[in-house]
């Protein structure tokens, strides 16, 4: 069995919508090739090294699939298809990576923008940690 | 006989006195243990930042002192993670 992962960059106005419609045609291409689905992850929102199709922002996801090796040609060409041609509108960048056979799952990943702490200003120009803190103090 | 001194020019007094400077010694981070092989990876972007220059080019191994392999290696996820926009081709000032 060999595993695979795909992180794919999306437009940053993708709706939760188009998100569950993209994860269930993709477990469903996975299943429909003999594969497993381990995971699919959205890493959330990013600032981009560089603009891509005029967007400064994007929002990541990574999906990570074990095949056998018989069925791994049929799988990767059409994951290809489904992310360059079926949904070209709303993916604009992907990678297929090999994680060779049990490869290892833990990874690092940079911090995204919905996971960093907010830093907000109050008429003092005291620094607020978070929206939450702020709230908790009020009450 | 006497000898007649040899007359250094001011280049090559200048590449000698650069040579003697105090540098750090080179050493490759994968290959002394401080990194494990598993993290040269394109979505380890704060670890691959450090391999970069000011403008985003891929420092040589001359410079980082990587070993020829982890230097290939780094190179190959730098560009995967350019690809997908995690790091940038070249630094805008």
């Amino acid at each position: 069995m060999m595993r695979y992962e795909v992180l794919f960059l999306t437009v940053p106005t993708i709706t939760s919508d188009e998100v569950t419609a993209i994860e269930t045609q993709c477990a469903a291409l996975i299943k429909e090739h003999k594969a497993f689905q381990i995971s699919f992850e959205r890493w959330g929102k990013y600032y981009l090294a560089f603009q891509v199709q005029k967007n400064d922002y994007g929002v990541y996801f990574l999906v990570r699939f074990e095949v056998e090796d018989k069925d791994k040609q049929p799988l990767l060409e059409a994951l290809k298809t489904f992310f360059a041609v079926k949904h070209n509108e709303l993916v604009m960048r992907f990678v297929i990576t090999a994680l060779g056979e049990n490869g290892a799952l833990e990874y690092h990943r940079p911090e995204s923008l919905d996971s960093a702490p907010s830093r907000e200003y109050n008429n003092n120009g005291y620094n607020r940690e978070s929206s939450e803190d702020v709230s908790a103090d009020l009450e | 006989m006497a000898k007649a001194k040899l007359k250094i020019s001011g280049r090559l007094l200048k590449k000698k006195t650069r040579k003697s400077g105090f540098s750090a010694a080179k050493r490759c981070r994968f290959t002394s243990g401080e990194l494990p092989e598993s993290a040269i990876d394109y979505k380890n972007v704060d670890l691959l930042k450090s391999f970069l220059t000011e403008r985003g080019k891929i420092l040589p191994s001359r410079i980082s002192g990587n070993a020829a392999y982890y230097q290939r290696k780094l190179s190959r996820e730098i560009r995967k993670s350019r690809t997908m926009a995690l790091l940038p081709y070249s630094q805008n000032y």
